[in-house]
C-alpha cells in the first residue's frame, strides 16, 4: 500500500519524510553487523512474498506483510521499508522518490506497534495465543496503515476525504486475508524457527 | 609422518532437539593429505568442517590446529586466515556487488594493499577462468561460474588448507575437470567432501566415510 | 520482474554518471512534487518526457509503467472533480463537477507522470550495481549502502526459490482459489522462504568470517566525472534555476 507521486502536499511529504528518517536512523544504528545478512536476506524474502498474488473473489491482491515485517525485524524494520521501497520505485516505479518517507512511516509505524504488542506472545508455549496473535498482526498492520494513509491524504486537503474512506474500505478484505495468512505463516515458523520471531535484536 | 595439522579429539555436537550427530569423534590431519570425506545426507560432513573453522562449537572434545588448541572465537581468526572453506552452496558465499570486489574482499580484511589485491585478483580470474567478467555482479553469473568464483574467492586467500564442501555441485563436465587441474596443482592439503566417489578417488589419496557419529577409513 | 530492463543502454542518459543522476532525481522531483505553478509542471512534463525519449527506452514498456501508475490517478478523477468546492462546470443528475476539481485532479495527473517519468530516465537507466557505488560515494552511511545492495541481491536468489517451491505445489495440482484451503498453501510457501532465509543468512555470515569479516563493508567506488557529465551538470543547473525562478514569479 502506498501513496503515489503528486498528491500529497510540500507540508505532508516533509512531515513524513522527518518521522520516517527518524526511524531509520535508530534502526540502522541497532543492527549490529553480524546481524546485517539477517536483516537483508529476511527483507529479501518479505519483499518477494510481496510480489506474490492470492486470489480474492474475482480480483487478486498482494500481500503487504508489514505487521509480520514488524515481528521479524524489529526496529531494522524501518530502514528495511525504506529501503524496499526505494527498489520498487527503481525497479517498477511503484511508490515514488518524494512520498520514500511517508510510505515507509504508514507502513512502519504499524509494523513496529505490532512487533510492540505481539512479539512477546509469539515465545509464549501457547499455540493458540501465537495463532490470535498473528492474525491481529495481520490485520492491525494492514489497517493502521491505511488509516496513516487516509491521514495523510486529508491533511492534504479535505477534498480528499472520500478518496481517504474509500482507501480503508478497500482494505478490509485485504485486513482479513492479511490476518488469515499472517497467523498461517506464524504456525509454520513457530513449529520449525521459532527464534525468527521477536526481531532481529 | 608430516606435521599434524589438524586434530580433533572426543568431538560431540548436535542441533537443538536432535539427537546427536557426531560422537565422539577423533580425526588427524596432516601436511600434504588429501583426504576424501563422504556419508549419507545429513551424516554431518559440512557440520564437521564448520567444526574445524570454528563456525559451530562442539560440546566435547578438544580441536588443536597449527600445533594450538582452538577454544574461543579469537583462536579461530587466525584459522579462517589459514584455511580456507569452500561453501555448499554458492549464493552463501557470494555476497559482495561484483566478481572483483568478491575476490578482493578477503585481502581487502587481511589488509593488503590495493596494488597486491589488483594482481591477486588477476591470477585468480585466470586460475578460475572468469577472465573478463570482473565488474559482474556475482549473481549475474551461471550455476557453474558462481561455483569457480566461490572457489577463487578461497584460494585468494592463499590457505594453507582447503576445505571443499560439494565442490562439484552444479559444475558440468568441463567444470569438474577444471576444478581438478586447479586441486592437482601440487603442495595443496585438503579435504574434499562429497557424494561422488569416482570424483574424490580421482583427486584424493584415502578417503574416509562419517557414520553414526564417528569417522571411518572408507573401502570400497 | 525484477530484471532492470532500463538499465540497459548507451544513450547519454545511461551513459551520465550515476551519482549526478540521483541528485537529479531527487532535486527535480521534489520540485514537481511541492508545485502547482501551471508553467513549472508543463514544462517539467516536456522535460521528463524529453528525458525518457533520449534514454531511448523501449517505448511500449513505459506505457505499460505508466498505465498501472495511473490506475490510482483515474480513482482520484472519479472523486476530486465532485469534491473540491468551486465554480460549478456541469452537473449530472445529483453530481457537481467543479472547474477547480478539474484542475486539482489534472495537476496530480501531470506531477505524478513527470516524476514517474523522471525516476525512469535518473535512476532506472542505471543498474543497481552502479547505483550501489553511487550511494557509496554519496556519502550514504555504508550500513545502509550494503544493506541496500544485499537485499537487492538475495531478491534474486530468493525469487529464484520461491519458484521452485511454487512449481513444486503446480505439478502436485495446486490451483489457486478464494479458500482457506489456498491462503494456508500460501502462507506455509511464505514461511518456508522466510525460515530458508534465515537459514541462508546464517551461512552467509559464517562465509564472511572465513572471509576475514571484521565489521567492515567493502563497496569499492571508481566513478570519475566524464564532459557529458560536467556538461549535463550546466544545462540541468540552468534548468532548474528557471523553474525554480517560474515559481517565485508566481508565488511573489
Amino acid at each position: 500500500m502506498h501513496i503515489s507521486e503528486g498528491v500529497l502536499s510540500a507540508p505532508a511529504l516533509i512531515g513524513g519524510a522527518s518521522a520516517a528518517a527518524a526511524g531509520i536512523g535508530f534502526g540502522i544504528k541497532k543492527i549490529k553487523d553480524e546481524d546485517l545478512p539477517k536483516v537483508a536476506v529476511l527483507s529479501s524474502a518479505l519483499f518477494v512474498a510481496s510480489l506474490i498474488h492470492i486470489p480474492l473473489g474475482p480480483a487478486s491482491v498482494h500481500l503487504i506483510l508489514n505487521g509480520l515485517a514488524g515481528l521479524i525485524l524489529g526496529w531494522s524494520v524501518f530502514p528495511a521499508l525504506f529501503l524496499a521501497l526505494l527498489l520498487q520505485a527503481i525497479l517498477f516505479q511503484f511508490g515514488g522518490l518524494t512520498t520514500l518517507g511517508v510510505n515507509t512511516l504508514t507502513m512502519g509505524l504499524p509494523a513496529i506497534l505490532c512487533f510492540y504488542l505481539f512479539s512477546k506472545s509469539m515465545r509464549s508455549k501457547s499455540d493458540v495465543l501465537a495463532i490470535i496473535s498473528g492474525f491481529l498482526t495481520g490485520v492491525l498492520g494492514v489497517f493502521l496503515a491505511s488509516i496513516l494513509v487516509a491521514l495523510f491524504l486529508v491533511t492534504t486537503g479535505e477534498a480528499f476525504l472520500n478518496v481517504a474512506k474509500l482507501v480503508i474500505i478497500a482494505h478490509i478484505p485485504v485486513m482479513i486475508l492479511e490476518g488469515i495468512i499472517t497467523s498461517f505463516i506464524i504456525v509454520v515458523i513457530k513449529k520449525i524457527r521459532p527464534e525468527i520471531l521477536g526481531g532481529v535484536e | 609422518m608430516d606435521e599434524v595439522l589438524v586434530n580433533l579429539k572426543n568431538i560431540t555436537f548436535g542441533y537443538p532437539s536432535r539427537p546427536k550427530l557426531l560422537k565422539d569423534l577423533n580425526f588427524t590431519f596432516h601436511k600434504g593429505e588429501r583426504i576424501g570425506l563422504t556419508g549419507h545426507n545429513g551424516s554431518g560432513k559440512t557440520t564437521l568442517l564448520h567444526i574445524i573453522m570454528g563456525l559451530l562449537k562442539p560440546f566435547d572434545g578438544e580441536i588443536e590446529i597449527f600445533g594450538k588448541a582452538r577454544k574461543n572465537e579469537e583462536d579461530f581468526r587466525e584459522v579462517r586466515k589459514r584455511i580456507g572453506l569452500l561453501f555448499q552452496n554458492s549464493d552463501d558465499q557470494l555476497f559482495c556487488p561484483s566478481v572483483y570486489e568478491e575476490i578482493a574482499f578477503a585481502p581487502l580484511n587481511f589488509g593488503k594493499s590495493k596494488e597486491e589485491i589488483k594482481r591477486v585478483v588477476r591470477r585468480i580470474l585466470n586460475l578460475v577462468g572468469l577472465e573478463g567478467l570482473e565488474k559482474m555482479p556475482p549473481y549475474h553469473l551461471s550455476g557453474g561460474e558462481k561455483r569457480r568464483l566461490a572457489l577463487g574467492t578461497v584460494l585468494a586467500m592463499e590457505p594453507e588448507i582447503l576445505l571443499l564442501d560439494e565442490p562439484t555441485l552444479e559444475l558440468d563436465e568441463d567444470g569438474v575437470q577444471k576444478l581438478m587441474d586447479i586441486l592437482r596443482k601440487p603442495h595443496f592439503s585438503y579435504i574434499v567432501v562429497s557424494q561422488d566417489i569416482n570424483f574424490l578417488k580421482k583427486v584424493t589419496d584415502s578417503i574416509h566415510i562419517i557414520n553414526d557419529g564417528k569417522i571411518k577409513k572408507y573401502n570400497s | 520482474m525484477i530484471e532492470e530492463r532500463f538499465s540497459k543502454g548507451d544513450s547519454i542518459i545511461h551513459k551520465l554518471d550515476p551519482r549526478i543522476k540521483i541528485i537529479y532525481a531527487f532535486l527535480f522531483s521534489i520540485i514537481m512534487a511541492v508545485s502547482a505553478n501551471p508553467l513549472v509542471l508543463t514544462s517539467g512534463f516536456v522535460f521528463s518526457l524529453a528525458l525518457v525519449f533520449l534514454a531511448r527506452l523501449e517505448f511500449k514498456e513505459i506505457l505499460k509503467r505508466l498505465f498501472l501508475v495511473n490506475i490510482f490517478i483515474l480513482l482520484l478523477w472519479l472523486i476530486l472533480p465532485l469534491s473540491v468546492p468551486g465554480k460549478l462546470l456541469f452537473s449530472i443528475w445529483k453530481l457537481h463537477i467543479t472547474q477547480e476539481g478539474i484542475i486539482y485532479a489534472f495537476q496530480i495527473t501531470v506531477r505524478c507522470n513527470t516524476i514517474v517519468l523522471a525516476i525512469i530516465a535518473f535512476l532506472s537507466t542505471s543498474s543497481i550495481l552502479n547505483l550501489t557505488y553511487a550511494l557509496k560515494s554519496l556519502r550514504i552511511p555504508d550500513k545502509m549502502v550494503y544493506l541496500f545492495f544485499l537485499i537487492y541481491r538475495y531478491i534474486f536468489t530468493l525469487l529464484k526459490e520461491y519458484r521452485r517451491l511454487e512449481n513444486a505445489l503446480k505439478i502436485r495440482g495446486f490451483i489457486p482459489k478464494t479458500s482457506l484451503q489456498t491462503y494456508r498453501v500460501y502462507a506455509y510457501l511464505t514461511g518456508t522462504l522466510l525460515i530458508r532465509s534465515y537459514d541462508r543468512a546464517e551461512q552467509i555470515y559464517r562465509a564472511m568470517l572465513c572471509r576475514g569479516f571484521t565489521g567492515k563493508f567493502w563497496v569499492l567506488n571508481k566513478n570519475s566525472f566524464k564532459k557529458t557529465d560536467i556538461l549535463s551538470i550546466g544545462i540541468f543547473g540552468i534548468y532548474i534555476t528557471l523553474l525554480l525562478f517560474l515559481q517565485w514569479m508566481k508565488s511573489s
